[in-house]
């Protein structure tokens, strides 16, 4: 096992050098040069061609783009990640402010999205053909249906501005209960739309182990419904669902861009959208370089997963 | 005494079953067990029927509305429905049916003609390279593998900017970021077929590499191929609404569907000013969401049917 994960581990190295040279590459072939978007037009005008270069050589912007991308490569792995060229902040301390805001949003998401979909997936198996179960799988492909923002601007209306149950948009700054607070409406909407998923799988692989010799042995012993669905049942149907929700990482990364840009969540995500339109060199790298790691080490999680939930699996 | 058996319920129904066969009523019936199970399917029939209602409204557009989705009237901004305008005008003046209609045509061919075209080239290579192996199957799956590394939307966004908003770029983009998927299904079913006996065999008679992966080991991918275009479709279009609303989208002077909506949006952020016009977003996001579901619904049909595991 620790053997097949520095296997992998080395194997995204490469990966990673290849990916981060193509958005490297992809920022620099971007139409429009970055220096119109650094200085206010009217001071622009003004400027003659030499000031200008010295402005671009001042920013770090001159020269062949493979010694500027092997002079950022080299940044990374001294733990620099570079200057925002809108204000010159440093891009790790940024990151330090913007990380935390999405890390929470995306974690509460896949909380409630796994626990509200394992459960209504359990419900909707044991119910299989009732009433609730065909409720819950229509109400689940409404919920596919319906694109995230819609569903956010739905929710702003209904439970802000109508109800006043929560506040509009931004992080809570005072306390635990303000954040919290502050987090749930951005975390339901992101997380909905990952439930009916889970929801589905969980209700599959349910009914796949409620078939199973040893869940009609313990039904045969006479342990109560609820311990042979849940101890006997749902112990093994979890197994493909950790799966699913491990995969769905990636998804909720895409997703939470356009929440945190419609609840106007100070996180990476809409950070990231900011920068592609100033192209913010530095930024972008830094943020594209963190969701690709996050993919490529989520899916190593799956597999490892796999192989400790399920001793059947071997990796190699 | 007659000597006719007392007849059950069960051979009741037999003899009725007979009747048909031999008056050939049941012979006539749909034949295709993919075809009978679809049918038999409520929720893929109403999905297959509201489908077909939205993509005539969109493409006969003409005959349901006699207004341009472009036509500016500065005189009818931000009109409430009315007799005139079903759905009332938007801050231009110009009909939303109108528009809805018109854009709906360019959201479902934007939807519809990225999944063709990702399960046109994922297919393909899947098949192709999957079948033949060596280095090309391997230089592809790192390809892949590339592709897959992004979170879809990042890609999306990055190659956005990187060629610029159009309607044909959009199309290219969501098949560039859709065929690695397809790619991936194609090539595991291929891999899963390469070594059965009736490939083996066709080896064995010099049938050519091409012609085994597209003429005999296609035929058992149409299935899950199918189904994969179906979904995708929704999904693309769900994405087209969603780069509309954070700026990257299919550019505004085009009506789309993720366009129309966008009213209520600028540049991600909502605009609540325009939250109270709702007639400018809400049936338009409504026709978007029953579209994405009824496909929804063919595809999950099309899935329960051309599996054949299930018996029906």
């Amino acid at each position: 096992m620790l053997n097949y994960t520095i296997r992998k581990l080395l194997g995204m190295i490469p990966m990673l050098l290849i990916i981060t040279f193509l958005i490297y590459a992809g920022i620099e072939l971007m139409p429009g040069d970055v220096i119109d978007f650094l200085i206010p037009m009217d001071q622009l005008a003004e400027m003659t061609p030499e000031e200008i270069e010295a402005f671009r050589v001042a920013k770090g912007l001159d020269g062949p783009m493979i010694v500027r991308y092997f002079s950022w490569l080299k940044g990374v792995c001294t733990g620099d990640l570079g200057y925002s060229l809108q204000n010159n902040m440093p891009v790790g301390t940024l990151m330090m402010q913007k990380l935390p805001a999405t890390i929470e949003l995306s974690l509460a998401a896949l909380f409630i999205s796994s626990i509200l979909g394992v459960l209504l997936g359990i419900i909707s198996a044991i119910r299989k053909g009732k009433l609730a179960d065909n409720v819950l799988t229509i109400a689940g492909m409404i919920g596919v249906a319906i694109p995230q923002f819609l569903f956010g601007v739905f929710c702003i209306i209904f439970f802000c501005l109508n109800l006043g149950w929560f506040p509009v948009g931004q992080r809570g700054t005072t306390g635990l209960l303000d954040e919290l607070h502050h987090l749930f409406l951005p975390a339901f909407v992101l997380g909905i739309s990952m439930t009916a998923g889970v929801m589905r799988y969980s209700r599959s692989s349910m009914l796949d182990s409620m078939n199973c010799d040893y869940v009609k042995t313990a039904r045969a012993k006479g342990l109560p419904e609820w311990k042979v669905n849940l101890f006997h049942g749902f112990r093994v149907a979890c197994t493909p669902v950790m799966v699913l929700i491990g995969f769905r990482l990636p998804m909720l990364i895409s997703g939470s861009i356009v929440i945190e840009n419609i609840f106007q969540w100070p996180g990476v995500g809409r950070w990231f959208t900011d920068a592609v339109k100033t192209q913010n060199t530095p930024i972008i790298m830094s943020v594209g370089l963190f969701m690709v790691l996050l993919v490529l080490l989520s899916s190593l999680l799956v597999d490892i997963m796999t192989a400790i939930l399920d001793p059947r699996v071997k990796l190699s | 005494m007659s000597n006719t058996i007392k007849k059950t319920a069960l051979d009741r129904k037999l003899d009725k079953i007979r009747d048909l066969e031999e008056s050939g009523k049941l012979a006539t019936k749909l034949t295709n067990r993919t075809v009978r199970k679809i049918m038999a399917n409520k929720l893929a029939v109403f999905g297959t029927a509201l489908f077909l209602i939205i993509c005539i409204l969109c493409f006969a557009a003409p005959l349901f509305t006699q207004y341009s989705s472009t036509a500016i009237s500065l005189r009818d901004r931000t009109a409430p429905p009315s007799a005139e305008h079903i759905f009332g005008t938007d801050q231009m003046g110009r009909d939303i049916w109108a528009r809805m209609l018109y854009g709906g045509r360019i959201s479902i061919i934007v939807g519809l003609g990225s999944a063709l075209g990702a399960a046109l080239i994922g297919v393909t290579l899947g098949m192709y390279a999957g079948y033949k192996g060596g280095w090309l199957d391997k230089i592809i799956f790192k390809v892949s593998d590339v592709f897959l590394s992004f979170p879809q939307m990042v890609l999306i966004i990055i190659i956005v900017a990187l060629v610029g908003q159009s309607l044909e770029n959009m199309i290219v983009i969501f098949i560039l970021t859709g065929w690695p998927s397809m790619y991936r299904m194609a090539r595991s079913k291929v891999l899963s077929l390469k070594e059965a006996e009736f490939v083996q065999a066709l080896r064995a008679f010099g049938v050519s590499d091409v012609k085994i992966a597209f003429k005999h080991l296609f035929p058992n991918t149409v299935g899950p191929v199918v189904v994969n275009i179906t979904l995708s479709t929704a999904m693309f279009i769900l994405q087209e609404a969603s780069l509309s609303v954070l700026g990257y989208g299919v550019p505004q002077e085009i009506a789309t569907w993720g366009n129309i909506i966008n009213v209520i949006t600028n540049a991600g952020t909502i605009r609540y000013d325009w939250l109270g016009y709702w007639w400018m977003w809400l049936p338009c996001a409504i026709m978007l969401i029953l579209f994405v579901l009824a496909i929804n619904f063919i595809g999950d049909g099309l899935r329960d049917a051309s599996d054949p595991t299930q018996i029906g």
